[in-house]
């Protein structure tokens, strides 16, 4: 009786394995898989940087800007940097196809650069990053980032004072 | 045409069809080592659909699977037992250890990348990769190997 009931059940289910690399596979929505990364939320803080555990992130300050480097290869989808970023910038996507040909190692990267701007206020080179968003009350909306995205250090400071709020 | 080219041919022609995996642990923390057993023997993954069967011995390998950042103490065997495995062959670095080192990146204790001592052909990143990219990675190796052959 229970192997009529075992053959009946695969014949409506049909195989258990699963039909990848034939026709795609599921995967979970909140698996954590290759980094994506978002320059324009980035703060430029670098907590990435200093959680990650095995050294995939790495900023590094150019005449252009600072720069944001972070190599697939050596990531281990821990996610530590995810939960340390204070705007969401960067995170894990579910991307899992990341499979490829030695000579593409070290094109597995991302390569991006938060540039210099002269303050809109004071003319002070400083660095186009997104405004740091802790304790900030009420929250920033999109036109006051893209604000104090144009200021330096020290007119975001009193730009913060003037909206009310201590830095 | 030769007997004997005929012979050749038709033996490659056959031989395309099912590739043999070979797993050499390189100093692995045993994470890829379950995930390429999971690949092979569990029916839900079932890498042998692919028409590749895991082998015991490297003489008789076609595609090695390496996993580890080639620790120093187990270098000298790595490098013997890979010497074993005959010609045309298709490298695999399974998990970013072998890669790039990964989490022991700049250890004293280990020689990644495994790439400076052996001819990697292709990368599965992960930590470790899922049984899928595994798959996924061993498709594009016997692509590879079909070329070779």
């Amino acid at each position: 009786m229970n192997t009529l009931k075992i053959l009946l059940r695969n014949l409506v289910r049909g195989p258990s394995t699963v039909p990848f690399p034939f026709a795609p596979a599921w995967t979970p929505e909140r698996m954590r898989g290759r980094i994506e990364f978002k320059l324009s939320s980035c703060t430029g803080c670098r907590a990435c940087e200093q959680v990650c555990a095995p050294g995939a992130i790495r900023f590094d300050k150019t005449p252009e800007g600072l720069r944001f480097m972070m190599w697939h290869n050596t990531c281990v989808f821990c996610g530590l940097c995810e939960f340390y970023c204070p705007t969401d910038a960067i995170r894990n996507g579910n991307d899992w196809h990341m499979a490829h040909a030695v000579g593409e190692k070290y094109g597995m990267a991302i390569r991006e650069t938060i540039p210099y701007v002269a303050c809109t206020a004071c003319g002070m080179k400083a660095l186009a990053s997104a405004p740091n968003p802790a304790g900030v009350k009420p929250p920033f909306t999109p036109e006051e980032i893209e604000q104090q995205r144009n200021l330096c250090p020290a007119c975001r400071k009193k730009a913060l004072a003037e909206r009310g709020v201590q830095p | 045409m030769t007997l004997m080219q005929t012979l050749t041919e038709k033996a490659k022609n056959l031989a395309v069809r099912s590739p043999w995996i070979y797993r050499i642990n390189a100093g692995s923390c045993n994470g890829c080592d379950v995930e390429c057993a999971t690949t092979a023997l569990i029916p839900r993954y079932d890498v042998e659909r692919l028409g590749c069967q895991y082998c015991g011995s490297p003489r008789h390998a076609d595609i090695v699977l390496i996993t580890g950042p080639l620790t120093a103490r187990i270098k000298e065997d790595v490098l013997r037992v890979f010497a074993e495995i005959p010609d045309p062959k298709v490298t695999v670095a399974v998990g970013v250890c072998p890669i790039s080192g990964g989490i022991f990146r700049e250890s004293y204790a280990v020689n990644a990348e495994v790439d400076h001592y052996l001819p990697v052909d292709i990368n599965v990143p992960g930590c470790p990769p899922r049984p899928q990219a595994i798959i996924e990675g061993v498709a594009q190796a016997i692509a590879l190997w079909r070329q070779r052959i």
